[in-house]
């Protein structure tokens, strides 16, 4: 039963409200929101629903088309490699690597450039020009050129994609939240508050800090889609995950050689990689258009 | 502006020099002799080992071998590569225009096709040209680069067998390298098959350089959309319109010369994806450029390669995303209005 209405007035939604309302009334953005929980599930969980282990070699079923396929079986749903492994097992074990991982270097590139960022955009001066352009030298080295020189010195393997793809992320983060933190400072209502008697750490996180979340997390949506994309592409170029790994683009990459007679081993990983991609831009544009009435 | 132009060279200056130290203190990382990562030879003869040890200053400290070092990168010495025991200096001349080659035709793609479709997104009143022009470039811009060049490759090289899928030029012609630019250098040959290399390498640079401009064209199309919508609401255009102007001319003559400045602004922030994105697709269409020469590198441990290549690439984006900085600055007017005032 609905709440009965006794006041007259209008109940005013608070800005978070408003938010996820303007927000749900997209719904491709919502689809992709769902998406994105539906991976976060997998990610958690596809080990223990996947009915193959990822390196289980069938060799009465090498490379057998998905069920759809006349000649496929329902046993390998989506079917077989060149080696007879499990596409749906090994999927579901790859989810972890690709999306889990990609997930993990956003947190820590995220609480890096945070605190450099909100330092340095506190900061004035000569301090603050030092701490905000530092990292813009890293900027300018590609983030497959950071991995390339991260392989360099300390070789292949999908640890060492943690160190390239966070290296290439963070100066991104120090980037945006130094520059909106910057802006926001100069604005007249900081003013009123330090009169008001506010020391800066108050400053900061009370009144800063509330029109600087926005930013923040847009640019986590672009980092996230960034990052799957760059773990990806190293997996291909066998930089980051190595062989018999069931990193998605590392998959795309071992169904390469078969190309010719089974698309499918390099049709369905490189699915998996466009529709959880797919899904994050989708979240981040509706996230924008949802935030934009308010940032403006 | 001339006070504007020099902290634009200063900042280029320390950020290259930030980013020269960086590759520096991961050379002493490199896992082989310090004389092995910074010249490339493997074993250095006694003559050798002395003139190495003068010119990168290797007895005395880390500040005086980084200005050695410094010196050394900037005359131009790269060291000779592990693997062709060639100059890499020389090595990335020939395979930089290359790279040129690819990415000018990928931004001219991107460009034509891009700036028209944003016009048309921002313009059309039906929902659903709107949304279709919206979910192709968010698409195009989720799409893993690999796998798309992988499937454009299968269907239009060997499915339907229109393009070739690998290298600049069939190897039957005999280019003589003049500008390092194939489609210049097909031209400028005096060759009676000059026209059908031509031909042949514009057939041969149609897959890759579509497979680049995915990313810039879908970038290119949603920043000129939103754009066009703001400065379509502002005053001037109203003023325009109350004119009694064609809408045609307001559009081309008003309101899209506004509308690019961010554009390009977008651009300018995006070329380090771009460069990530021509490392692939070199890859994929084994290009002769500096993507796939790099990568070859970090297969074969060439250490000499890898930091002159990283330097090369990264010098050319700081210069240009600097560069886009400062015609931002010289096309927008508004910019210049806190020029002097924050850091």
């Amino acid at each position: 039963m609905p709440p009965v209405k006794i006041y007259q007035e209008d109940q005013i939604a608070s800005p978070t409200m408003r938010v996820w309302l303007n927000f749900s009334a997209n719904p491709f953005a919502l689809a992709g929101l769902w998406t994105i929980a539906f991976l976060l599930l997998l990610t958690l969980f596809g080990p223990m629903i996947a009915p193959f282990p990822p390196e289980a070699q069938d060799p009465r079923a090498l490379l057998l088309p998905p069920s759809w396929d006349p000649s496929g079986t329902v046993a390998h749903f989506l079917g077989t490699d060149d080696l007879g492994r499990d596409i749906f097992s090994r999927l579901l074990h790859g989810a972890h690597l690709t999306f889990g991982m990609a997930l993990l270097i956003v947190v820590t590139a995220l609480f890096t450039g945070f605190i450099i960022g909100s330092l340095s955009g506190m900061m004035r001066g000569l301090k603050s020009s030092i701490l905000g352009h530092l990292l813009d030298a890293l900027l300018s080295i590609p983030s497959l050129l950071m991995a390339i020189l991260v392989v360099a010195v300390m070789g292949p393997g999908l640890e060492n994609v943690f160190w390239a793809v966070g290296i290439a992320l963070t100066p991104q983060f120090v980037r945006s939240i130094h520059q909106s933190v910057h802006e926001e400072l100069q604005k007249e209502y900081v003013t009123a508050a330090r009169l008001d008697g506010a020391n800066s750490m108050q400053i900061f996180w009370y009144v800063i800090m509330p029109n600087v979340w926005e930013v923040v997390i847009i640019q986590t949506t672009l980092a996230i889609s960034a990052a799957i994309l760059d773990i990806a592409a190293l997996g291909f170029l066998s930089l980051g995950a190595q062989a018999p790994s069931p990193e998605w683009g590392a998959m795309v990459a071992q169904g390469m050689d078969n190309l010719l007679t089974a698309p499918w081993a390099v049709t369905i990983p490189g699915l998996a990689i466009l529709f959880s991609v797919l899904s994050i831009n989708l979240v981040g544009d509706g996230l924008r258009s949802a935030l934009a009435p308010i940032r403006n | 502006m001339f006070k504007y132009l020099l902290r634009r060279l200063n900042l280029f200056l320390a950020t290259s020099l930030v980013m020269v130290g960086v590759l520096f203190y991961a050379t002493g990382l490199f896992p082989v002799d310090r004389t092995h990562a910074l010249t490339g030879i493997h074993t250095p003869t006694a003559s050798q080992l002395v003139q190495i040890e003068q010119d990168y200053k290797l007895d005395k400290n880390q500040a005086w071998q980084f200005i050695a070092y410094l010196q050394q990168r900037l005359s131009g010495n790269l060291g000779i590569s592990v693997t062709s025991h060639q100059e890499v200096a020389e090595e990335l001349s020939a395979v930089l225009p290359a790279s040129f080659e690819l990415a000018v035709m990928a931004a001219i793609i991107a460009i034509c096709f891009g700036v028209p479709l944003g016009v048309l997104a921002s313009q059309s009143q039906h929902k659903l040209t709107q949304n279709t022009i919206m979910a192709i470039t968010l698409t195009g811009y989720s799409v893993p680069v690999f796998w798309l060049g992988l499937y454009l490759s299968l269907w239009f090289g060997v499915d339907l067998g229109w393009l070739p899928i690998s290298g600049q030029i069939n190897l039957l012609y005999e280019i003589k390298p003049v500008t390092g630019f194939m489609l210049v250098d097909t031209l400028l040959s005096e060759s009676e098959y000059g026209m059908s290399a031509f031909k042949d390498a514009l057939l041969h640079i149609i897959l890759p350089a579509t497979t680049l401009a995915v990313l810039p064209f879908t970038v290119v199309v949603r920043s000129t959309r939103s754009a066009m919508m703001n400065v379509m609401n502002q005053t001037f255009i109203r003023a325009a319109e109350a004119r009694g102007m064609h809408t045609s001319t307001i559009i081309l003559r008003h309101a899209l010369p506004n509308a690019l400045i961010p554009v390009l602004k977008h651009l300018g922030l995006m070329l380090g994806s771009f460069a990530s994105y021509a490392i692939v697709v070199e890859m994929i269409f084994s290009w002769p450029g500096v993507g796939s020469w790099l990568v070859s590198g970090i297969y074969q441990r060439d250490y000499t390669v890898i930091q002159g290549g990283i330097l090369a690439v990264a010098l050319l984006i700081i210069f240009l995303s600097i560069l886009i900085e400062v015609l931002h600055t010289v096309f927008n007017p508004l910019s210049r209005k806190d020029l002097y005032a924050t850091s």
